[in-house]
């Protein structure tokens, strides 16, 4: 600083012990307002699995996102709105339970996901009521989007159903692989088509890499009656289409607790 | 990994805090040149900054945003008080820009000696980029580059800034 006048400024600086007191009085009350409008944390990570990595958000009100993991850039895009959410935390441990939990899944070796979800991610309540009985469709079970509609209190909402699987936070733990077109074809997946076929064949459906139909030994159970048919049974016709859910096998849907139709003797 | 290239997380917003505090509060001070309205200025700058951090990108530098944010509030409570004073005080004899600021009184000053307040009164009396431009090389010691990002402008513009500033004040 070579000005004189510039050197006046030493005159004019503030010691440290004004700046502590300063800093502490700061804090005291400071903290709580800090705190009436922190976001809450959430724990962020990325997990491998047989369906590829995926980025893995937990909260302390449980399991908030699963996320096929995107390319770099759509990833950043992801977490700057994440952010607006939640303040993401390092904490690998938490991430790395999900990302066990799913690896065992895929792999036969569990049946069942048990990590608490919490989808307040999602933002409208209809959505949430559609995800909410979207987690009763059981493993080795599929509805169509029509049935699940019907469900929701949309009978013809099927679409609507389908934005509500698109915006999904908690793919494979909220099964939306679970729901295929009411013709039996399989329909699209937000990951690929690729990944809901591995899904539903790790849940028991004996399907090709490249199907596009659900396979042929599938059984379809009727909620009201609780029986199970063959795809082929003559009540087809009359079935309310909106009341049924497919099984992967008659196995499972004794399971689920039906009993086979006496007409078409599936099992 | 093919997010691993990619850092996850931002730094957590306490630990920016714990870092930058006592730098910012420093640089307020000087600012500001009273207790009460540093006070004020840190606290509203750490409430912005908090509101702001979900937009800051793990990748970018910390020192330069809260910089920024800091820089942009003293600039709008500088504008502002300079307003509410030309309306509520109407007395048009001393028009020194200090007085603009409305808080140049000695009482006020804390421990600010007679030197800093003509200090003061020279330094409000620069162009409002150059008076940033100089607060931030000559009270925090930033390098030209972060004062760059801080202004968005580039590293030549905030040096320019920076000349010119101590230039005027030279021959003041």
């Amino acid at each position: 600083m070579p000005n004189e006048k510039l050197a006046e400024l030493n005159a004019g600086q503030f010691s440290e012990e004004t700046i502590d007191d300063l800093l502490r009085r700061s804090r005291r009350s400071f903290n709580n307002v800090l705190r009436s409008i922190r976001r809450p944390e959430a724990a962020l990570g990325i997990v491998k699995s047989p369906l590829g990595d995926l980025l893995v958000a937990v909260g302390g009100h449980g399991l908030l996102l699963v996320h096929y993991l995107p390319a770099d850039k759509e990833l950043t895009a992801l977490i700057a709105r994440l952010r607006s959410f939640f303040d993401p935390v390092a904490d690998p441990q938490t991430v790395q339970e999900v990302g066990a939990e799913v690896r065992k899944y895929l792999a036969g070796e569990a049946q069942a996901l048990h990590q608490r979800i919490d989808l307040s991610l999602v933002t409208t309540s209809f959505q949430e009521r559609v995800l909410h009985k979207l987690q009763e469709v059981p493993r080795g079970a599929v509805v169509s989007y029509q049935a699940l509609g019907a469900v929701a209190g949309v009978p013809k909402g099927a679409r609507a159903i389908g934005n509500a699987m698109h915006n999904n936070p908690v793919p494979i733990y909220v099964p939306c692989h679970r729901v295929i077109a009411a013709d039996g074809r399989l329909g699209g997946y937000g990951g690929g088509r690729a990944r809901k076929l591995q899904l539903l064949r790790s849940e028991g459906f004996a399907l090709g890499k490249a199907d596009e139909k659900l396979p042929d030994g599938v059984v379809w159970g009727h909620k009201g009656t609780r029986i199970f048919c063959r795809t082929d049974c003559r009540t087809a016709a009359r079935v309310d289409r909106t009341k049924i859910m497919f099984f992967a096998d008659p196995g499972e849907a004794k399971h689920a607790g039906l009993r086979p139709c006496k007409i078409c003797r599936p099992a | 990994m093919p997010g691993a290239k990619l850092r996850l997380l931002p730094l957590p917003f306490d630990e920016i805090m714990r870092r930058h505090e006592r730098e910012l509060m420093r640089y307020l001070l000087r600012v500001a040149g009273n207790r009460e309205d540093a006070l004020d200025l840190f606290q509203e700058t750490w409430l912005r900054a908090y509101r702001a951090y979900p937009r800051l990108e793990p990748e970018s530098q910390v020192r330069p945003w809260l910089y920024a944010i800091a820089v942009n509030l003293c600039r709008n409570r500088a504008r502002d008080s300079a307003r509410r004073a030309r309306v509520i005080v109407a007395t048009p004899k001393d028009h020194s820009a200090a007085d603009k600021l409305g808080r140049l009184d000695r009482r006020t000053c804390g421990n600010d000696g007679y030197a800093a307040i003509r200090f003061r009164e020279l330094i409000s009396a620069l162009p409002e980029r150059q008076r940033d431009a100089l607060r931030l090389r000559y009270f925090s010691g930033l390098a030209y580059g972060e004062i760059a990002a801080i202004m968005h402008c580039s590293e030549e513009n905030a040096r320019a800034n920076v000349s010119q500033a101590l230039k005027k004040f030279k021959s003041m």
